[in-house]
């Protein structure tokens, strides 16, 4: 036998058993749950032209994608996430819709990341996008649905942090920097790395008071949980505006009863470009990062031909199994009823059958096994 | 949200040696201790301080942003040359002040020409991450980075590399063997860093930490 058969590749396994059970059953509950807001779900092909996933409009460097030819000898790219694709999608199919559209899915996502690190090169994400909806309730809607999410999984102990990028975006417009020290700056803030901001900030001669300003925004431990104290920092409409559009969504979120949940950390921004407006992480205990990811933007769709505004939030179902394994939370899953009957004996296949198809019927699960020979075993 | 927190232990992983002896004792200073750890003898890898909820462990240095990126220490300290060369996703809050040295390019007085052009050369180092982005993209040269494990400054002399990129104190070992610092990288001291999602989770705990610290190093 050759043992090198048996073994999978670093960084993608094999799912079985209980666990795959387990798995199943919570991609379900959640998609009964993003059903019944309304959503419709997509299927999308695993792999798309490169230029889908590109630098501007994919938020994964280039050299983390599984790349391949075809025989054209275009490039093609194993998705590393969805939101590209549904936006692609949106743009081709709802090219002329003008009402929201709702779309959902699920499935695996490839990432060529380095070994050796304890990270999973494929995994299950499932999430929603709802496009042509600029609202503040919109916005609403998917942060609460995040938060449904979670809580319907069976987490208990969970965060949704929530970010605005226009707030940071107006600040350092106010203060004048140009775009490269812009994106460095933001690199910075987003890895919380206060002293690189710093640094940073010092190296490109930026005034007072604009550096004080956006070294406040850059250190997490005077970091502007309220919304009023950002409120004060800012002196240009494009931060106050920020400001004003999350206070809104203060309000949707406190309608969907989901505020306790949430916090406000305006210094959350992403390294990329592609967020415009709202920006959110949910974090749990027992995963050393984010479980769902997600956020506004609304100068996707246009790359690919359809100017529309769209949020969208994107759920990594294997994190969510690591948190329920690590804080020992069972996310309850409908245990197998066996059925058993002896195979040489007359009627009992046939009377264990009627059995099991009642069980069945009232929704049980049933699996049928034959009693061997050799063993003794419970009748049906 | 507080039922679970209480349950939870703030967990710190410390590089061995030097570092973790001065994080321990700068901790004392704003109140925390371990008196566990204090016992010289003991074989325990992890020590407990039950009434404030900590944890703590010690590991190799390269290993500590993984374990704190991973999840498996809230909080981490290193020094600032290995967060660098690691290169993992954490938060970096706070600059301990101690464990003070430079990352510089050393080499023979001679190969300081070399520096000069855009020439290829050979660069040995315990740092590929940290050389690969000085010589790529601060000084736009290319060069054949080797990787080794210890005693760096061999390169040179038994013609294995041109220059070497490593961690220079006293510089008293470069002297002895002929050589000398020729660019310096970055300055390096010890860091601080976090999980960030223990950041998010935990924020009221490691905030007045690191509040607290800040006020004792006087910034």
């Amino acid at each position: 036998m050759n043992q090198k058969l048996l073994h999978t590749p670093e960084g993608v396994r094999d799912i079985y058993g209980k666990e795959y059970a387990k798995k199943r059953k919570l991609e379900g509950s959640l998609r009964t749950l993003i059903e019944s807001f309304g959503y419709e779900e997509i299927q999308t092909p695993t792999f798309e032209f490169f230029d889908v996933f590109s630098r501007e409009i994919g938020t994964t460097p280039s050299k983390d994608l599984y790349k391949f030819f075809d025989k054209e000898g275009n490039t093609l790219v194993l998705r590393p996430d969805f939101t590209p694709s549904i936006a692609r999608c949106a743009a081709k199919y709802f090219r002329e819709e003008k009402a929201p559209i709702r779309l959902s899915y699920k499935g695996n996502t490839f990432t060529n990341t380095s070994n050796l690190q304890g990270k999973l090169k494929e995994l299950t994400q499932m999430g929603a996008e709802l496009i042509n909806d600029p609202s503040v309730e919109a916005d609403g809607e998917m942060i609460a649905l995040v938060v449904e999410a979670l809580k319907k999984v069976g987490l208990k102990e969970f965060q949704v942090s929530i970010g605005q990028v226009e707030y940071f975006k107006g600040l350092c417009q106010e203060a004048g920097l140009d775009e490269e020290t812009e994106l460095d700056l933001r690199a910075c803030i987003s890895g919380k790395n206060f002293f690189a901001a710093q640094e940073l900030l010092n190296e490109r001669n930026v005034a007072e008071p604009y550096r004080e300003t956006l070294l406040k925004v850059a250190d997490l431990f005077n970091s502007m949980t309220s919304l009023n104290d950002a409120r004060q920092l800012a002196h240009n409409e494009r931060s106050l505006a920020a400001i004003d559009r999350l206070e809104k969504l203060d309000h949707v979120l406190e309608c969907y009863g989901v505020k306790d949940y949430i916090s406000y950390d305006l210094g959350m921004l992403s390294k990329y470009n592609y967020y415009t407006g709202v920006i959110f992480k949910a974090y749990t205990f027992g995963v050393g990062n984010a479980v769902v990811t997600g956020g506004r933007y609304n100068s996707l769709l246009g790359r690919f031909g359809k100017s529309a505004p769209a949020v969208g939030f994107a759920i990594v179902i294997d994190d969510i199994m690591e948190a329920l394994a690590r804080q020992k939370t069972e996310f309850s899953e409908e245990e197998i009823l066996k059925l058993y009957y002896h195979p040489e004996e007359e009627g009992s296949f046939a009377n264990a059958l009627e059995k099991a198809h009642h069980l069945r019927q009232e929704g049980k699960r049933v699996a049928l096994l034959a009693v061997e020979k050799t063993m003794g075993g419970e009748q049906a | 949200m507080n039922s679970f927190n209480d349950e939870h232990y703030l967990t710190f992983a410390l590089g061995k040696g030097r570092l973790a002896n001065k994080t321990l004792e700068i901790l004392e200073q704003i109140g925390i201790s371990c008196e566990e750890m204090k016992d010289k003898n003991s074989r325990k890898l992890i020590f407990v301080n039950e009434e404030l909820k900590m944890k703590f462990f010690l590991a190799k240095g390269p290993d500590v942003p993984t374990y704190v990126e991973l999840g498996s220490a809230d909080i981490g300290v290193v020094g600032y040359d290995t967060v660098l060369e690691e290169n993992r996703n954490v938060y970096e809050v706070l600059d301990l002040g101690f464990g003070k040295c430079r990352m510089c390019v050393c080499g023979p007085a001679s190969a300081r020409e070399l520096l000069q052009h855009h020439e290829r050369i050979r660069v040995a180092s315990k740092y590929p991450n940290i050389a690969r982005d000085y010589f790529y993209n601060k000084k736009h040269q290319t060069v054949d980075i080797i990787k080794l494990n210890g005693s760096v400054e061999l390169g040179p002399l038994v013609q294995l590399s041109d220059v070497i990129v490593d961690i220079v104190e006293t510089g008293s070992t470069l002297r002895e063997n002929g050589l000398e610092v020729l660019e310096e990288v970055c300055p390096l001291s010890a860091r601080m860093i976090v999980n960030p999602v223990s950041m998010q989770m935990e924020k009221a705990r490691i905030r007045d930490l690191v509040l607290k610290l800040r006020e004792y190093l006087g910034r």
